[in-house]
């Protein structure tokens, strides 16, 4: 009986590992340069979520009617705005806390997602209830011998491993990505060399969460409705797929987003009340980072003595 | 004189793929002052890092006296009477003096909560025969330092941060000290001088082992009794500075000469 | 300071100072309109400039050290003063309780991560711990206060479940394993029937050795009992935490925050420290929760979010990482300024936010911030020259 619905499990399972890798990858890549956890990671996708809603109605009510144009549009404002936000972020609170104990820099980037939150929360036209989101995707479906797929699924999974492929190709082989590397291997002789720290830092806090604005609309286009709340959750699921993966390698963000959704769908398949499966998946994750501190793939050290 | 008091073998330390330390043989005497000396990256905070159980080692022994401390943590290999500097200062910046030379004699304190808590007569004997031993311990480095005991770190200047760092880890009566680059940011005179302090140490403790990290050839060869020089993890001499400094292997790690 | 050099100006100043502040504070939960609480804390401020120029803070530390006996007493009294006249304010006095519980909790919260440097962002799930377990104890007749003790320890025990992962990893796991807990917690509390769900459970009023608390204290509001309990547990809390900061367990503490590496290498064992401070903050929070939801007469899981977690945070941080004292002043701003400016109330987490974040940007020390570890009276240099 349950098998009947295997197709839908690993079909769902597969669209939520994508947008948590998403997650993960941002958060691995502010480790990576800053050794720092960003905590209003997760609100940055909420509120790309948000502004990919406000530039659609914008769209509709200027009387924009092209389904795909509307969704490249929305996509790019969502992507730039948070950008611009994450880019902010970095320079006004984390960059001059540099200096201060790392509890402080984790308490301001928490106070940040609160900030986030509530902002959206009060100041978003009825920002308090659930949103419809537009389905922009369309809502056909392609059946492979017994499985049936839905387009926007398939769209979804490879739109978001595009996303992070063109990351990962990005880092690999630009000046901005070996800037990164270099940061990330040793940021101190990667500025005797002459790196523009400071840029350098700004921009992969944008690119982090750009990718976490693509995470948000990808989620609403999903499931059709973006939350004020829905960010805390996301960030957190998202901080533990980076730390399980690995924190520093987006190859271990990947696979920990993966793992997580996998063990929540499992968790869904064996539980009947629905919330179990969070606690099952949190449990299953903390047990491994209980068990394999520096993750599945190891962690780059950075305590030096 | 000739009693052995520190006994490494082949001390192998190896990260992922790659072999920071490699076979290290070498023995430390009662009152010696041992220089261990070699290029940046060469290996030499690695090894205190692998004898201070900060690192696993994944060959070899470190055996203290008779007792085998290899891959031990560091609390135990504290209680078993090492103490070391880091080449990077570790003090509590925030805390004041006393408190960091209080953390250096841990194995002193009695840390029962109740004790702590109910017993604050007998705390504060403690706390002012604690007072004591801080004060006659500074007096060897710096008698001035005796009266910012109850300034925070944050107010003292480079060079009585290194001294305080040192009196940390000789507060304990440790049978083997480990100082990584004291000498660093010092300018040459107050390297002189704390140099003379060390040596003073060392008639005052006739049974204390140093170890000494220094990349001055002047000072190795004014303050300690033997040297080992590593290269790319492993050693390539061992002897007086005289004799080392005659090593054709030497020469080529540090001047390059073929 | 010797014992005998103390001025009669010094006692002066301080006395007055302890009297303005208690004048603010029952102006200020005692306003009506929005205009007499403008009013006050205009006044309030001026005061403040006036004698912080005047050192008449430093006077205060002074007074209290040399003459703990007087200034407790003097604490004391005002306090009933205050009592006195709030007797009949339900309202005034159920925020003194809120605010001397909540800060009760910030003490655990002040040993966890001022002192041993534990981040916990599940404060608010392990207040509801400490209230849930008093609920079901005291609906199954179990006496008050072995009910309280029991929230605290189940605290603790959950507590000490939590931080097995914890010790295992790096600091800022603690962080992801706490929020975690703190979100399912909630999830937890609604999904199970026995304890209510998502409508809560209810709990009957106090009763301590014959002394009901539902009924009126001396003519006055049902409140005033629980706000003296309150008091007392808050004043040996404090009691405990400052003799912690003044010993070896302060300094035990203090280096594994600092260093874990310089610790370990000088004996300390990070991990009895941190599940030492783990076990007897969150029994801290425990109790206070356990006292809060008896006073509130039915809990549900809305009081113990993530959010509330936050505001206990957020207090710990404006009051002055490591500084109890600091606690005091800060949770009677985030506590009672929302309720009396009723058009912040919708905007409180916002502004928290906000206030939190300029705090840690330009005064990460706080209101108050913590002063270097004097671990008797007479701690500190002799007089030169005396």
């Amino acid at each position: 009986m349950i098998l009947d619905f295997l197709d839908q499990y690993l079909v769902n399972g597969l669209v939520l590992g994508v947008i948590y890798a998403m997650v993960a990858v941002g958060f691995t890549l502010f480790f990576g340069v800053l050794n720092i956890i960003k905590f209003s990671h997760g609100d940055v996708l909420m509120a790309g979520g948000f502004a990919a809603l406000l530039a659609h109605q914008t769209l509709t009510s200027l009387g924009s009617e092209l389904t795909i144009f509307n969704l490249i549009v929305t996509i790019i404002f969502a992507v730039l705005s948070m950008g611009l936000l994450g880019a902010l972020a970095a320079r006004f609170l984390v960059l001059p806390l540099k200096a201060a104990p790392p509890l402080n820099t984790l308490l301001i980037t928490l106070m940040l997602g609160l900030a986030i939150r509530e902002a959206v929360r009060l100041f978003y036209p009825n920002g308090s209830n659930p949103k419809p989101f537009p389905r922009l995707l369309p809502d056909t479906s392609t059946t492979l011998q017994t499985f049936q797929i839905r387009t926007d699924s398939l769209i979804i999974i490879f739109g978001g491993l595009g996303a992070i492929l063109f990351l990962h190709l990005l880092i690999k082989n630009t000046r901005l990505g070996l800037a990164i590397r270099a940061i990330a291997q040793d940021s101190e002789t990667a500025r005797l060399m002459g790196i523009n720290f400071r840029k350098i830092v700004l921009g992969t806090f944008a690119l982090g969460s750009g990718l976490a604005a693509l995470a948000g609309v990808a989620n609403g286009l999903y499931y059709n409705e973006v939350n004020f709340s829905m960010g805390l959750f996301l960030g957190v699921v998202g901080f533990s797929s980076a730390v399980v993966g690995g924190l520093g390698s987006i190859l271990g963000a990947i696979i920990g987003g993966f793992l997580f959704a996998l063990l929540q769908t499992l968790g869904a398949i064996w539980f009947t009340v629905p919330a179990y499966k969070d606690v099952f998946a949190f449990i299953i994750i903390i047990v491994i980072m209980a068990c394999r501190p520096t993750g599945l793939l190891s962690e780059s050290s950075s305590d030096r003595v | 004189m000739e009693n052995k008091l520190l006994d490494v073998t082949n001390l192998t330390v190896e990260f992922g793929g790659l072999t920071a330390l490699s076979g290290l043989d070498f023995q430390l005497r009662e009152g010696e002052l041992l220089g261990l000396i070699g290029p940046n990256g060469s290996g030499k905070t690695t090894c205190f890092n692998a004898i201070t159980g900060i690192y696993k080692p994944s060959k070899g022994s470190v055996v203290l006296l008779t007792k085998d401390i290899t891959g031990l943590n560091s609390q135990k290999i504290y209680k078993s009477g090492i103490t070391r500097t880091f080449q990077r200062l570790r003090l509590a910046v925030g805390l004041s003096v006393f408190d960091n030379l209080v953390i250096g004699d841990t194995v002193d304190l009695n840390t029962s909560v109740l004790f702590n808590l109910l017993k604050r007569k007998a705390l504060r004997k403690q706390v002012d025969y604690q007072l004591n031993k801080v004060k006659n311990i500074l007096k060897i480095f710096n008698p001035d330092l005796v009266n910012a005991i109850y300034e925070p770190i944050s107010k003292l200047t480079m060079i009585d941060r290194r001294r305080v760092e040192v009196c940390r880890a000789l507060i304990s009566r440790p049978r083997v000290l480990l100082l990584d680059e004291p000498s660093a940011g010092m300018t040459s005179e107050e390297t002189r001088e704390f140099m003379d302090d060390l040596l003073e140490i060392k008639k005052k403790t006739p049974s204390l082992g140093i170890i000494l990290i220094e990349h001055e050839m002047s000072v190795i060869q004014r303050v300690t009794d033997r040297c080992v020089v590593l290269n790319y993890g492993k050693k390539i001499a061992e002897g007086t500075y005289k004799a080392i400094s005659c090593s054709r292997d030497v020469r080529v790690a540090y001047l390059g000469e073929d | 300071m010797m014992h005998s050099n103390l001025k009669i100006s010094t006692i002066l100043t301080a006395v007055l100072t302890m009297g303005a502040m208690a004048v603010f504070f029952i102006s200020f939960l005692l306003a009506e309109t929005e205009i007499s609480l403008l009013i006050t804390v205009a006044l309030g401020i001026g005061f403040f400039i006036f004698a912080k120029n005047q050192s008449y803070f430093e006077n205060m530390i002074i007074f209290s050290n040399q003459r703990p006996v007087f200034f407790h007493g003097l604490i004391i009294i005002i306090i009933s003063l205050i009592l006195s006249i709030c007797k009949h304010e339900h309202f005034a006095l159920f925020m003194i309780a809120s605010v001397t519980l909540y800060a009760t909790a910030c003490f655990g919260l002040t040993l966890q991560l001022g002192y041993a440097g534990l981040t916990n962002f599940a404060g608010a799930a392990f207040l509801g711990i400490g209230g849930y377990t008093v609920a079901i104890l005291a609906n199954n007749n179990v006496p008050i206060i072995l009910s309280v003790l029991f929230g605290g320890i189940t605290a603790s025990l959950i507590g000490s479940l939590l931080i097995l992962p914890i010790l295992r990893t790096r600091g800022h796991y603690a962080a992801l394993v706490t929020i975690a807990f703190s979100l399912l917690f909630k999830t937890f509390l609604e999904l199970n029937e026995f304890l209510g769900g998502p409508q809560g459970i209810k709990i009957p009023p106090m009763n301590l050795f014959g002394w009901s608390f539902s009924e009126p204290v001396l003519g006055g509001s049902f409140y005033i009992s629980y706000v003296i309990l309150s008091l007392i547990v808050m004043g040996v809390v404090l009691g405990i935490t400052r003799l912690v900061e003044k010993s070896w367990l302060g300094l035990h503490f203090d280096s594994v925050r600092i260093d874990e590496v310089a610790s370990s290498c000088f004996g300390i064992n990070i991990a009895f420290w941190k599940i030492t401070a783990f076990t007897i903050g969150n029994f801290f929070i425990g109790i206070s929760g356990g006292i809060y939801a008896n006073m509130l007469g039915h809990i549900a899981p809305t009081n113990f979010t993530f959010g509330d977690s936050l505001i206990l945070i957020s207090i710990v941080i404006l009051g002055g990482i490591g500084n109890p004292i600091g606690v005091l002043p800060a949770a009677f701003l985030i506590l009672v300024l929302p309720e009396k400016l009723q058009f912040i109330q919708e905007y409180r987490l916002l502004l928290f936010s906000i206030l939190v974040i300029l705090v840690l940007i330009y005064r990460p020390d706080g209101l108050l911030n913590r002063p270097l570890r004097k671990f008797y009276k007479e701690w500190g240099p002799p007089f030169i020259g005396k």
